[in-house]
């Protein structure tokens, strides 16, 4: 590039007037080129152009991104439930109130039907109750009966009860001492 | 990440939002934070996507208004703590030799005439040199005139001349 294109696009590029393809050309020439030693004062204003315009961001950098805008994902949500954590709150304890109250109400009701009333007609209700006291009162009548046969029978073995009273006297009365006196005796 | 309109256009300018914020804050820990914390934030608002009209220069005066933040709280960090050199050595695990050289130049002539530079042409500056936008799009992305866009980079570029003239002197 010639001395009088750089010093032209130089004037242009101080009174910004260059357009961008301008200025990447002098770029190249303050960084690549054979600068002019009085121009040599302006190439750190370009080089540092060069620098920075390679900079860049970690390779990993959307990694992190993801891993971050995740976690901000999953704060958001608990954000939501800790608003309506109060609602939650309030709906739990009245569907606790709930199934309580039906809870007795349903074991009140099935409770009430053991001693429910099955005889709308008093007239038949006695009439059930004298019929199941008459069967009762026949199964007792039957059973003395029957007993009162056994010991008629028992009457007709002619038994001779003083010999089975006088068995039973024979038998002495348990003593735990008599065993130890008769063997003290022996000795 | 599902959202279509995320990969296609904003994604993309990740490498120029980081370079915007790093020649704000000068750190490419906390520059690459800055991009991170701006794409965090579009994708929470992506209910309203539709009503930004540009989001490249949504996406750039976002970059430069956290990044001038995060200056802000980093400066006032810097000064409360007591021993800094053992803070600088902290976050560096993935700094690679390229950013290490890059970053230990700030010292040197050019990053101190740009210092000398206001916000707003350091900003001009940036777009134009380094991700070579046109004037009518740093204008967008700026939300200023295209003639203040001229004015900041005329200034800015005079002052540069001016101050590598000197040190040369």
């Amino acid at each position: 590039m010639s001395n009088e294109r750089i010093d032209a696009l130089l004037k242009k590029y101080w009174n910004c007037e260059t357009s961008v393809s301008e200025e990447r050309e002098l770029q190249e020439f303050f960084n690549f080129g054979d600068v002019p030693v009085d121009l040599q004062r302006y190439v750190p204003l370009f080089t540092y152009k060069q620098n920075h315009q390679v900079m860049k961001l970690n390779n990993d950098f959307e990694k992190m991104l993801e891993a971050s805008i995740r976690k901000a994902e999953r704060q958001k949500q608990y954000v939501t439930i800790k608003i309506f954590e109060p609602f939650i709150r309030i709906a739990a304890s009245v569907i606790l109130i709930a199934g309580i109250g039906l809870s007795v109400y349903y074991f009140a009701r099935q409770n009430n039907r053991v001693f429910a009333e099955t005889y709308n007609d008093p007239g038949a209700a006695i009439q059930q109750a004298t019929s199941a006291l008459d069967k009762l009162s026949r199964a007792l009548q039957t059973t003395e009966e029957a007993s009162l046969k056994s010991l008629e029978q028992l009457d007709n073995l002619n038994l001779d009860w003083s010999e089975i009273d006088s068995l039973s006297a024979e038998i002495p009365p348990h003593d735990p001492d008599f065993k130890k006196s008769t063997k003290s005796e022996n000795l | 990440m599902s959202h279509d309109k995320f990969h296609r256009i904003i994604l993309p300018l990740k490498d120029k939002l980081f370079r915007l914020a790093w020649s704000i804050v000068r750190d490419s820990t906390e520059a690459e934070d800055i991009v991170q914390d701006v794409f965090l934030k579009l994708w929470s608002k992506n209910d309203e996507w539709d009503n930004i009209g540009n989001m490249e220069a949504y996406c750039f005066r976002a970059t430069k208004n956290l990044a001038l933040d995060r200056m802000m709280s980093l400066s006032a960090r810097k000064t409360e703590n007591i021993a800094p050199e053992l803070e600088s050595g902290i976050f560096t695990d993935h700094v690679t030799p390229f950013f290490k050289l890059v970053e230990t130049e700030t010292n040197t002539s050019i990053y101190r005439c740009i210092d000398q530079l206001s916000e707003n042409q350091k900003t001009v500056f940036q777009l134009r040199e380094i991700e070579g936008m046109s004037y009518k799009e740093i204008a967008e992305a700026l939300d200023i005139s295209e003639d203040l866009v001229k004015v900041s980079l005329f200034r800015a570029r005079n002052k540069l001349k001016e101050l590598l003239s000197d040190k040369q002197q």
